[in-house]
């Protein structure tokens, strides 16, 4: 019942919505109670341990309502229903066209959510490419002024991404041995023919490389990144990029291991290459959204290392990533949007001296401090936590990945310090300086954000407490030092190459 | 722009002189006109009298507190409470206001002023000992009036002859008596002083400044206080009229004598007596006006500066972060004493000038930087009044009919102004009522 009211909530919410008066209030309130309620159900399933729903629904096709959760998949439902939540309060109140705003957050809600929930390939393929209608027009109709070539590069990428994942799923579906079927556990246990797994596993992971994404398949990220308006940039870096991180791992890593193993030299290679080229594009960037884009980008490198290591702490490391890069990566474009709504401004030279006391914005500088140290990976918040497990377990099988990935990391001090130094600090211009103050309602969501990310550095629980049975039985290799890592009993690596 | 117009009610006469072609020409006929650098506007008006009131409050402890140090505290080598004047100086009368001056010029002045008083007793807490306001910084900034006299200490070469007098042999030998009585029975001291003669020498150089500061103030907040009462009152019309007040007040006491007592064992110890001739004009005022409005030392926090990169003038004279120039943004940021003097005047402010400043920018959540551009009109108007009152002495009336009188006042004016040709000066910003 809880799996079917993940996504029955914000599909109704969904088509709810434009049936309702055009009045801020009221649809911000329905919206709001719809995803509070996901997300208080998502909490509720957290540490259930697994529990599936399965209902025929096309068999014809191979489709039916597969659902699951897993330690894999209930904290990301969980925070997809956080992200979505803070983007509805972080919505600005005079919102343009606040219905159908709503309407395709809520859309977005489902497509992702509903991803994570499948275990029916054909299932994600669907909630996958959902994803791609509302988050398209949310770029287009909302952004910046060059949101209409952000949407079209957005939506060029995402169909290419789709059809790839089409190709790949059918295939996955259509030459299983054992019969024609889409779901995970059939997936999980099938032989492929001899010669076919290395275009199918190519299919996947250029997919999910593009969603992800990574270098050289990022094009479309920073324009669009850079182009959304706040909350649908907060959505699209906290909630629909993990996607990619998520895809990698339940289809390339879950159930193509063989292939995984072969080429995840390479892999990392391009993890290490996105890291630091995100990074080095952030130091020059003299736009603050496009700077965290870039650092956004970098993060994800590091990511895909760890990911490519396939180990039971690196996966661990991974699934904390996706939740630490989600929270830190909503909270930073939620404060970017703060200083652009009150300055008018996020391009780097035009600003400066935002941390006055009195006539900047120092509560949002504060917090923007905070989600930078966050996201360079400080101790006693959310980014060191999968950083430190990721740089551990990846270390052995891709040393020189690693270390690229390392100093593209120390990177990230050195834009924030380049960002602050400009911004933050210097001399307020007494030409230009008129700015309002920020009220408790657009604080609340980066409080929300910040008090998690902190929480998150404290406890490391609350980021790979949930995974770790999950990661542990999809890992491929062994940490030599796995004595470290408090394994489930129950639950071991399932290939282990010499 | 519009010329100088010399008052013709019935019949339009040509200027005596064509318009001038600097940059703040405006500014300038303006005064010539007998105005003031800060337009003559009534929010203007009620800006800078509200903050003349708030600033005469803490100016009233601040005088009374150098003098106490300059006279009492003098060379202690802790002075862990030179910040707590003694009840004889809160005690002490005006020498130019109120009944009991030997030259009554101002009203008040019997004693330290009341709301002074209420506030050392309570402060923004509540009733507890001296000590503990002190510690908890409840209490007023001392710091700004130090800072103020260290600037006037530094900065030389500003007119005058105070500054080389306590060079001379006849200061050193007053100075040296002082310090040997201060230090009578003390062996210690008296042989550091045997040692470093030149380091107690400078210690007491800067106690005179402190007298010179005291004594200088003394002045100034009565003329303050009784501006405020005669806005109450319904006064002033307009800003000229109360330059035109600060002018006259500069005048009434311009002789005022400048000097240095020191009082050790209840003997008084002339280190600077009065009849050196220092006078309140040429040694304290236009000193003071050109050390702290214009020059001071670029504090971090009021001006955003590079020193590497050479943003900071060689030369002392070139220095230019006064209120004129200070950028009040930053204020707030660092306990720097500009900031400090904020915080003294917010206690003190007027309701007019709260509920104005709640009308505007972020209301109280910015009323420092508010309050802090109010004070830098303020002191463009007594800047202006300086100015005014110099070309009074050194030059020619305003109404004067010679071309060639008119065109010496009118380089006098553009002299003047061509110090805010810098871009760090405030003048063209105070000229608009935007700027809050």
């Amino acid at each position: 019942m809880a799996l079917l009211l993940l996504l029955l909530l914000p599909a109704l919410g969904a088509v709810l919505l434009p049936l309702l008066p055009e009045h801020q209030g009221l649809l911000r309130r329905v919206s709001l109670a719809t995803v509070l309620l996901q997300f208080v159900i998502g909490l509720t399933q957290l540490g259930q341990g697994p529990s599936e729903l399965h209902q025929v629904w096309l068999p014809r096709i191979g489709l039916s309502l597969d659902l699951g959760l897993d330690g894999l998949s209930a904290p990301l439902a969980v925070l997809i229903a956080l992200i979505v939540l803070v983007t509805v309060l972080a919505t600005p109140a005079d919102q343009a066209r606040p219905r159908l705003f709503l309407s395709l957050l809520l859309a977005t809600d489902l497509g992702l959510t509903g991803a994570v929930l499948a275990r029916n390939a054909l299932l994600f393929l669907l909630a996958y490419e959902l994803v791609l209608i509302p988050t398209t027009l949310l770029l287009a109709v909302w952004g910046g002024p060059r949101r209409a070539q952000a949407a079209i590069q957005y939506v060029m990428y995402g169909a290419v991404s789709g059809l790839t994942l089409l190709g790949g799923v059918l295939a996955l579906g259509w030459l299983n041995g054992d019969g024609f079927s889409f779901a995970f556990s059939d997936l999980a246990a099938m032989q492929l023919p001899a010669g076919s797994s290395h275009w199918i596993f190519a299919l996947l992971v250029l997919s999910f490389g593009l969603k992800l994404p990574v270098v050289p398949l990022h094009g479309w990220q920073p324009l669009a990144y850079g182009q959304a308006s706040s909350p649908v940039a907060m959505l699209l870096s906290g909630g629909v990029s993990i996607l990619g991180g998520y895809g990698l791992l339940r289809f390339a890593v879950g159930f193509l291991p063989e292939e995984w193993i072969l080429w995840s030299p390479w892999i990392a290679g391009v993890g290490a290459l996105t890291a630091a080229y995100g990074a080095l594009n952030a130091i020059v960037q003299s736009d603050i959204r496009r700077l965290v884009a870039y650092g956004s980008l970098g993060h994800m490198g590091l990511l895909v290392v760890a990911l490519a290591a396939a180990t039971p702490l690196s996966l661990q490391g991974v699934v904390a990533q996706l939740l630490a890069h989600g929270l830190i990566s909503a909270l930073l474009f939620h404060l970017v949007g703060l200083i652009e709504a009150k300055t008018g401004s996020i391009q780097i030279p035009e600003l400066a001296g935002l941390l006055n006391p009195y006539r900047g914005l120092p509560f949002t500088l504060g917090l923007f401090l905070l989600a930078l140290m966050a996201s360079a990976g400080i101790p006693g918040l959310a980014g060191f936590v999968p950083e430190f497990l990721m740089f551990e377990a990846s270390w052995t099988p891709f040393p020189v990945p690693t270390l690229l990935c390392l100093i593209a990391s120390g990177f990230t001090a050195v834009y924030a310090v380049r960002l602050f130094n400009r911004v933050g600090f210097g001399r307020l211009d007494n030409d230009r300086v008129d700015y309002p103050s920020t009220g408790w309602s657009e604080r609340f969501p980066a409080i929300l954000l910040a008090a998690l990310v902190v929480v998150g550095g404290l406890w490391p629980g609350l980021l790979v407490g949930w995974s770790e049975s999950t990661t542990t039985a999809l890992a491929l290799r062994r940490e030599p030092f796995s004595a470290l890592v408090a394994i489930a009993p129950s639950a071991s690596p399932r290939q282990l190459p010499s | 722009m519009t010329p100088p117009t010399a008052t013709a009610p019935e019949t339009q006469r040509q200027p005596l002189i064509p318009p001038s072609t600097h940059r703040y020409a405006e500014v300038i006929h303006r005064l010539e006109a007998g105005g003031s650098m800060l337009p003559d506007t009534p929010e203007n008006l009620m800006q800078i009298i509200g903050i003349y009131k708030a600033y005469a409050v803490p100016m009233d402890f601040y005088w009374r507190d150098l003098l106490y140090i300059a006279e009492q505290v003098f060379l202690d080598p802790l002075p862990a409470f030179k910040y707590f004047p003694t009840q004889e100086y809160l005690d002490r009368p005006n020498a130019y206001a109120g009944e009991q001056s030997k030259l009554r010029i101002w009203r008040g002045g019997e004693k330290a002023h009341p709301e002074l008083l209420e506030f050392m007793a309570k402060g923004e807490t509540t009733r507890m000992p001296k000590l503990l306001h002190h510690l908890w910084h409840d209490r007023i900034n001392m710091e700004f009036a130090e800072a103020c006299m260290e600037a006037m200490f530094w900065h030389q070469g500003m007119g005058g002859r105070f500054y080389d007098y306590l060079e001379c042999d006849a200061y050193k030998a007053n100075a040296d008596k002082a310090i040997k009585a201060y230090f009578r029975g003390n062996p210690l001291m008296l042989g550091l002083y045997a040692l470093f003669p030149e380091m107690f020498l400078e210690q007491v150089r800067k106690m005179s400044y402190y007298a010179n500061l005291g004594l200088f103030w003394e002045v100034m907040a009565p003329v303050f206080f009784e501006m405020s009462d005669i806005y109450d009152e319904g006064g002033f019309k307009g800003v000229p009229d109360a330059m035109d007040f600060l002018v006259n007040g500069i005048f009434a006491v311009a002789g005022r004598p400048i000097y240095h007592h020191v009082f050790i064992g209840g003997e008084c110890f002339e280190i600077i007596p009065k009849s050196e001739g220092f006078t309140w004009l040429y040694e304290a005022a236009l000193p003071y006006v050109e050390a702290v409005f214009y020059r001071t030392a670029p504090f971090r926090g009021t001006k955003s500066y590079n020193a590497q990169a050479g943003q900071v003038p060689a030369v002392q004279a070139d220095f230019h972060y006064g209120i004129l120039y200070a950028d009040v943004f930053p204020v707030g940021s660092a306990g720097i004493p500009p900031t400090l003097l904020m915080q003294d005047m917010l206690h003190f402010l007027p309701p007019y000038l709260t509920e104005l400043y709640a009308k505007h920018k972020r209301g109280e959540g910015d009323i420092l930087n508010q309050l802090g551009i109010t004070f830098q009109r303020s002191m463009y108007n007594v800047t202006s009044a300086v100015i005014q009152a110099l070309r009074c002495a050194l030059l020619y009336p305003l109404d004067d009919t010679d071309p060639e009188h008119l065109m010496a006042n009118r380089r006098f004016f553009e002299a003047q102004m061509d110090r805010f040709l810098r871009p760090e000066a405030r003048l063209p910003q105070i000229q608009t009522q935007d700027y809050r």
